[in-house]
């Protein structure tokens, strides 16, 4: 719960009152609830699960049921001065197609993400020889869903790749709390970006 | 909408209306409007009568009916019993009570017989004053925005300052949205059900079968015909053509699957009923037609035919423009007439007009039916959407 605040307060930050904003993978709507009070944002979820979405109607948070790319398909260009991904792109069948369709649909991009180059990870990998399980990878990989582990190198280079520009970024300690200026792939738990189109 | 949706219940036929949760024994009223009454097409009548029905009571502030809309051949009676003998309550029994989903203590809940409808309003079969007859095929073609616009007469009669939600399933869902379009100010909340916004070929062709097995009744007579006559056959082909429209594949199955009719009561033609569901659709046709007037399932189904929000308003986008409403859509996912695709582009396009919106889709096998399923699914959905404190019009 600590660790939702810290992340919650950084993505709020870089959201301008009265921002029209789209949460891809908005649960049951806790970020969104939180920007509409703090920052009266204009907000819009989408989730796959039918009880998600009814939590969201239960706190006034709009949202829509379905899959997050055709919902962002039927937008027209910049329709969102903000799309924010936060703990789901590592779960995404197709993060690019999602991350690239965001940047069309929004005029930024917040991305958040469990750094999976984090030094207990790799510890725990390299001496356990299994897969990391710990505060946040909570499940076996039996009863895991499809994940694709990120890394804050790995997002970079792809961001690089793709034309993407970074506005900000902000890397959190494994605390999640504490800024994380040094060897951010290392020792960073968590990781925001605030990205535009080029 | 079909006729079984509603589960009798099985409580002792005396004391189900004393049940807690219902409504209990309601009467319907009639609003009679003497003012003259434009339809869409220019067509005049000197005034109208609409039959319905009111549960619960309206607040100081006047700012907490519930307006509820029904389909294509429902009615006023949406909760409670006529009388204690009644077989079955009001069509939407199972949302509607106090305590429900849709709870009678907070809310004035107001359902009215669709203008052109067979139910007590005006439609017709009812007497044109001119001719002292019915009017028949006479009747000026009626429209959703025209039985809104009734409806809306209606509101101000009753004193209904703001409307805390308009709900309607399939059609009743296309005057939820028109509520919302045409009267912003006073729509705080939309939920509408397994509708669309304008009907695909398929549900149009459907409905044309239906209005050809009425006019190719030679009883039918260009729509003149004596009240309690009419194409009784033409009628009943119809609503058990438009019946299996309202199910699914799936619910058929369970229900009926391929079971037949014990052969003694099997008779003796090769044609005659067989299996259940045959045996199930003559009795949904034979009790449509004493109920129902055949003219008014033409003039309705018309009506829906030609409802087409983007049309009118050149797209669904600018259709939306005036909304100030939160629109609440929801689709099912075994809904063939008015599937989920034409749900979620309802939803889509209030979001693209910027309005706040919210699509949900339930995930059941009953078909078109859906919205009426028992299910604490939908009974939680509404109530949340219902309860929560709405930003006030200004």
């Amino acid at each position: 719960m600590e660790k939702r605040t810290v992340d919650m307060q950084i993505i709020g930050d870089w959201v301008e009152p009265g921002n029209r904003v789209l949460d891809l993978g908005c649960g049951q709507g806790d970020l969104l609830a939180y920007l509409m009070q703090t920052k009266g944002v204009a907000a819009v979820g989408v989730d796959l699960d039918f009880s998600r979405i009814a939590a969201c109607v239960r706190r006034g948070v709009s949202a829509y049921q379905g899959d997050m790319t055709t919902l962002m398909r039927a937008f027209p260009e910049r329709h969102f001065d903000r799309v924010i991904c936060s703990r789901t792109v590592q779960e995404l069948a197709e993060p690019k197609a999602v991350i690239l369709e965001a940047l069309r649909v929004g005029r930024a991009l917040t991305v958040g993400f469990v750094n999976h180059g984090f030094w207990k990870n790799r510890v725990a990998m390299l001496l356990g020889g299994r897969k990391v399980r710990n505060e946040v990878y909570t499940t076996a990989w039996f009863e895991s869903r499809p994940a694709n582990p990120v890394t804050i190198a790995d997002f970079e280079d792809f961001c690089a790749a793709h034309g993407i520009r970074v506005v900000r970024r902000a890397h959190l300690a494994g605390n999640w709390r504490d800024p994380c200026p040094l060897l951010p792939n290392l020792l960073a738990g968590y990781a925001l970006y605030d990205l535009t189109r080029a | 909408m079909t006729d079984d949706a509603e589960a009798v219940s099985s409580a002792p036929a005396a004391a189900r209306y004393l049940a807690p949760g219902d409504v209990g024994l309601v009467a319907p009223r009639d609003f009679a409007h003497a003012g003259p009454f434009a339809f869409r097409g220019g067509q005049v009548l000197p005034g109208f009568t609409l039959r319905y029905e009111t549960y619960g009571e309206l607040n100081a502030a006047r700012d907490n009916a519930i307006v509820i809309c029904h389909a294509l051949s429902g009615d006023h009676h949406c909760a409670g019993w006529h009388s204690p003998d009644d077989r079955k309550p009001g069509w939407w029994n199972n949302l509607i009570g106090p305590g429900k989903a849709v709870d009678t203590r907070r809310f004035f809940v107001v359902c009215a017989n669709v203008l052109g409808g067979c139910q007590g309003s005006t439609g017709p079969s009812s007497l044109n004053p001119g001719t002292g007859r019915p009017y028949g095929a006479a009747f000026p073609p009626v429209t959703i925005p025209d039985m809104v616009r009734a409806q809306r007469l209606l509101l101000d009669h009753l004193g209904v300052a703001a409307v805390h939600a308009v709900i309607g399933g399939s059609m009743g869902g296309m005057l939820a949205l028109q509520f919302a379009i045409e009267y912003p100010r006073l729509v705080r909340r939309v939920l509408a059900m397994a509708t669309t916004g304008r009907e695909s070929a398929q549900a149009i062709a459907f409905n044309e079968v239906g209005r050809q097995a009425i006019m190719q009744d030679p009883a039918w007579n260009r729509g003149n015909y004596a009240l309690g006559e009419g194409p009784r056959v033409g009628l009943a082909i119809a609503r058990m053509m438009a019946h299996i429209t309202y199910l699914s594949d799936a619910s058929m199955d369970r229900k009926f699957g391929r079971r037949k009719r014990r052969a003694a009561e099997v008779e003796a033609s090769a044609f005659d009923v067989q299996f259940e569901v045959e045996g199930y659709l003559r009795h949904q046709g034979q009790s449509f037609i004493n109920r129902f007037d055949a003219n008014t399932y033409l003039y309705i189904t018309r009506a829906l035919d030609q409802f087409d929000l983007e049309e009118t308003a050149g797209s669904l986008e600018a259709a939306f423009a005036p909304v100030e409403a939160e629109t609440l859509i929801v689709g099912f996912t075994s809904d063939w007439l008015f599937p989920p695709e034409q749900n979620r582009a309802l939803a889509l396009a209030l979001l693209r007009a910027g309005k706040r919106a919210t699509y949900a889709e339930l995930a059941t096998d009953l078909g078109h039916d859906s919205f009426l399923l028992e299910s604490e699914e939908l009974y939680g959905l509404v109530r949340g959407f219902l309860d929560r404190p709405g930003t006030p019009v200004t």
